[in-house]
């Protein structure tokens, strides 16, 4: 498996105020699969996708990615597992506003072992002609094309989407969709994709439901349809 | 409100700005402080101690007594208390004592160990001596051979500061003291001694016509009025000089402080406008939302001030003593005045105060939206350069950073401009200072040795060049001196400003520094008078000589003696450029070369103290100022920071993206501290022409420069030094959830 996660457990507060945003969590994927995880606000997803990637850690319980244990990683050690393995896609993008459409890709591509030709993936995103524009420019669904082709360009083992249709309208949120789709097929990147949008799920190889900080569910996705197909 | 539960946490998660913010005021507010204590204490002191123990308002000698019962006479007629002083000297060797029998009117002495004289066997000596020797009461000591025990340690107000001479420039407390001896004992000792005669003036006497009966009567061989005894003057002048350091402390360091944190606290609050524009779209009043960001404002005023208060307390008398260090055992009260404290508390706070209220008023006349979109101040126009260039992403961002947040750069600058300019402001009053010791022997001429002797002598000397030297004083008691000089002379200096030679054999030459105090200039005419016959005398200046040490006018030996009433050719004085054998009974004083080198260095190394407490001081602001200004630049990057986190940048390389555009500002900023160093030093020191009676050069030696440089880093590196955890400290998801552009 790519992702194996074994009895995760992520506690915030403490005492009466405690709440377990994560609460014996098992679960694993394939490689070069789409996943997408459902739940409520508040329901375990977003911090689960933060376990994964590396920005937080467990209280108990166990992450492997791609063979290595990343639980109990030194802050060091996590920042290197993220510069090489992990590619983030937040919803409200969080491109730096200082630096164009190029430059933002630039910074990943800059520290990155191995990084995509930069040209291709702002040809295949459809933002080349957008290069010098800073992100205050952009419509939302070409900011957020552009933080996928931050992600990708270090030629990520693993994409992490946070709702990252969550600010889109619906055009956009497909355009984005098929990117994502693209991607996957041409790269075999495997992908994350945490949303409280059902229709999403029709996306994704894996579809897993999750419901205060406990997996409720996890399907194959038997029929997966493309982003042109799914109503949204 | 329920807005105020903010408050304490609000506090607690922006501690070390307030910390910051507190420690600047307070210190820049500190240096001010302590140099105004130290200035009211010892005026306050010296006012005191003089009026207690009755000082002179002149002493004076004439060639013929004046009869005790005519003593009484001029009393009555003038309204003035008169006293004739008994004096002796006692050359012991390396020592010599000035011998006093007690005096009943004026110059009484204080005893400040010890206990007054009760037998003839005992001496009181004076308390500087004694410290400086380590003299106890109840040790002996010998005077003239005579052994006598040691009842006690004196100050006596005309003698405050302790020179041998009334021409020495720096005390002598080493190789002189002064001693009392029952009026028994001196008698036995050395009959009537010397005679000096003290007078206070009533605040109706006629000075003038005192002085000229007196010379009528009595013949006045010498008359030195209180105002012109740098024994007595050195006490208002220290204190005026650390007065006028105060207000131009205030001028300059606290307003630039209190600038700086008002700059920052209003970007603090443009930090917050998502919630302002939030509370403002939930309804809340325009006052209140003033109100309450307000009185955050007010926590580094106050703090800061009742810091400076209590530092001060606790100061102010170590500090006051630095300052007296080179003064007989003076115990000045060293007092904060409570309206000062209160001021220093309420005026900074209310700055603050107004600061920030005017930023969310400013910002509350925004588009709502835009307030919570967090889009205000957020021009992104200058944010396009380098943007079609093929550059590195660090420099492209460190440019942006720099340029694109013009607000932001300049507060780092001033952090950095700040620090240098308190740090070389210290080292330039040191060079100053040396400048003085290193420069003014230059200006006074190329002599090296110049015999101050006790007599007239007629004709001109075997070895070196005559002078013929008298004091004069103009209509408002100020001293100078005439000097005549041969037309062969060459050892002193003649240089005129305009780079001519004077020729003294036909006209009148005044100094610069004299230019300065009697604002007479070239062409002008100068009135004076002799200070014993008060007999006046109109020359014409016809030029000025470049010497900012010294008072005096300048002409011919010949006429010099006919403006002092003597005929033929006699001189006082001789320069030369090698030692001659005068003997030390023919000489009142000998001034080489290096004396003046010597009395400056001997004057840094008392003030040293003071002199290094600022530097510290300077390094405490930059280091704090700088320290809040690049939290803020922090804070205010915080969401490009956890961005750069999440995308797997290291802590070194985020530190090096984000705070590197600041480097670019540390050669500018230090640069211009520099300058702007120079320019208070030059201002300060035209100011000190009042005060000192001496045009100091203000001075930047090269490896002053350097050392302010090297400081100024360390500074800004143990600012950023101590700022490091705080970008590994960034919270990546808090950030990134706030992160909406």
């Amino acid at each position: 498996m790519f992702i194996e996660i074994k009895g995760a457990k992520k506690q915030y507060g403490t005492g009466e105020a405690a709440v377990y945003a994560l609460d014996g969590v098992d679960f694993s994927l394939e490689k070069g699969k789409i996943c997408v995880i459902l739940g409520p606000s508040g329901s375990g997803k977003s911090t689960l996708l933060n376990m994964i990637g590396g920005l937080d850690s467990l209280d108990s319980g166990e992450i492997t990615v791609d063979g290595q244990n990343i639980t109990g990683l030194s802050k060091k050690a996590l920042t290197a597992y993220r510069k090489q393995n992990v590619g983030f896609i937040f919803q409200f993008y969080n491109l730096i506003p200082d630096l164009t459409v190029e430059e933002n890709v630039q910074v990943v591509s800059e520290i990155a072992a191995d990084p995509l030709d930069m040209d291709e993936i702002l040809t295949a995103l459809d933002i080349a002609k957008y290069r010098y524009r800073f992100p205050r420019e952009l419509s939302g669904g070409q900011q957020q094309r552009v933080a996928i082709a931050r992600a990708m360009v270090k030629n990520p083992k693993l994409l992490l989407c946070d709702e990252l249709t969550g600010a889109l309208d619906t055009r956009s949120s497909r355009s984005v969709l098929k990117f994502i789709e693209k991607i996957n097929n041409r790269y075999g990147t495997t992908t994350l994709i945490i949303t409280h949008n059902e229709a999403i799920a029709d996306l994704a190889d894996t579809v897993v439901r999750i419901r205060d900080g406990k997996i409720a569910s996890v399907t194959e996705n038997a029929k997966k349809r493309t982003a042109d197909e799914i109503e949204l | 409100m329920k807005l105020n539960k903010r408050y304490v946490r609000s506090i607690k998660a922006n501690l070390p700005f307030y910390i910051a913010a507190s420690v600047l005021t307070m210190v820049t507010l500190l240096m001010f402080y302590l140099f105004y204590i130290a200035g009211t204490g010892i005026n306050a002191y010296g006012d005191e101690f003089f009026s207690k123990y009755k000082l002179e308002s002149a002493t004076f000698s004439t060639y013929k007594e004046i009869p005790d019962e005519e003593l009484s006479a001029l009393e009555s007629k003038y309204g003035v208390t008169l006293e004739k002083e008994r004096f002796a000297g006692v050359d012991d060797g390396d020592v010599r004592v000035r011998v006093f029998a007690p005096n009943k009117k004026i110059d009484l002495y204080d005893i400040q160990d010890g206990r007054d004289l009760r037998s003839d066997g005992e001496v009181l000596i004076s308390a500087g001596f004694a410290v400086e020797n380590g003299v106890k009461p109840g040790d002996k000591i010998k005077i003239g051979g005579k052994e006598y025990t040691v009842a006690g340690t004196f100050l006596r107000p005309d003698y405050l500061y302790m020179v041998e001479n009334e021409s020495d420039d720096y005390k002598n407390v080493t190789s002189f003291f002064l001693a009392y001896m029952t009026e028994n004992e001196f008698t036995s000792r050395f009959g009537g001694g010397s005679i000096n005669n003290k007078v206070i003036y009533g605040a109706g006497t006629d000075e003038t016509a005192f002085r000229k009966q007196v010379n009528e009567d009595y013949f006045m061989s010498g008359y030195l009025a209180a105002a012109n005894n740098k024994r007595v003057t050195f006490v208002h002048e220290q204190a005026d000089m650390f007065l006028m350091s105060s207000w131009f402390i205030l001028v300059i360091f606290p307003l630039l402080t209190v600038a700086l944190v008002c700059i920052l606290l209003g970007r603090r609050i443009r930090a917050e406008q998502k919630l302002i524009g939030t509370l403002s779209a939930l309804g809340y009043e325009k006052s209140k939302l003033m109100r309450h960001y307000s009185l955050f404002a007010l926590i580094p005023g106050v703090i800061g001030g009742i810091l400076t208060s209590v530092a001060a307390l606790i100061l102010s008398t170590p500090f006051g003593s630095l300052g007296l260090a080179d003064y007989e055992p003076m115990k000045p009260e060293f007092h904060l005045p409570v309206w000062v404290a209160v001021a220093g508390v309420v005026i900074p706070a209310l700055i603050y105060y107004f600061a920030a209220m005017l930023r969310v008023r400013r910002l509350l006349s925004e588009d709502t939206v835009k307030l919570l979109a967090g889009q205000v101040g957020n021009d992104a126009k200058s944010r396009r350069i380098l943007s079609r260039k093929k550059a590195p992403i660090k420099r492209k961002f460190a440019v942006r950073q720099l340029i694109g947040s013009p607000g932001r750069s300049f507060v780092i600058f001033l952090g950095i401009f700040l620090g240098a300019m308190i740090v070389a402001f210290a080292f330039s009053f040191i060079d100053s200072v040396k400048a003085v010791g290193v420069q003014a022997h230059g200006e006074f001429g190329s002599f090296k040795y110049e015999y101050i002797l006790n007599t007239l002598k007629d004709g001109r000397p075997e070895d070196g060049e005559a002078v013929f030297a008298l004091p004069y004083e103009d209509k408002e008691a100020r001293r100078f001196t005439l000097m005549g000089l041969d037309g062969d002379a060459v050892l002193w200096n003649r240089t005129l400003t305009s780079g001519e030679s004077a020729d003294t054999d036909n006209g009148f030459y005044i100094t610069t520094l004299f230019e300065e105090i009697f604002g007479v200039h070239k062409g002008d005419p100068f009135t004076f008078r002799s200070i014993a016959t008060l007999e006046e005398k109109t020359v014409r200046i016809d030029g000025v000589i470049k010497n900012g040490y010294q008072s005096y006018i300048l002409t011919s030996r010949e006429k010099a003696a006919e403006i002092a009433g003597v005929e033929g050719e006699h001189y006082n004085a001789v320069l030369s450029d090698k030692a001659l054998g005068y003997k030390s009974e023919e000489v009142i004083e000998i001034i080489s070369d290096k004396t003046y080198e010597t009395q400056m260095d001997n004057m840094m190394t008392a003030m040293g103290g003071l002199i290094y407490a600022f530097m510290i001081i300077g390094m405490i602001v930059c280091i704090a100022s700088l320290y809040a200004t690049i939290n803020t630049v922090i804070a205010e990057n915080s969401h490009n920071i956890s961005m750069l986190k999440v995308l797997g940048y290291e802590n070194r390389r985020i530190n090096s993206m984000i705070l590197s555009s600041n480097h670019l500002l540390l050669i500018p900023g230090i640069a211009l501290g520099i300058a702007a160093a120079y320019g208070v030093m030059a201002w300060y020191c035209a100011e000190f022409v009042e005060v000192e009676s001496i045009i100091i050069p203000a001075t930047l030696y090269p490896q002053s420069i350097l050392c302010t440089a090297l400081i100024t880093t360390a500074s800004y590196i143990i600012s950023l030094l101590l700022l490091c955890r705080k970008v590994d400290r960034t919270d990546m998801i808090a950030a990134l959830k706030d992160g909406r552009e």
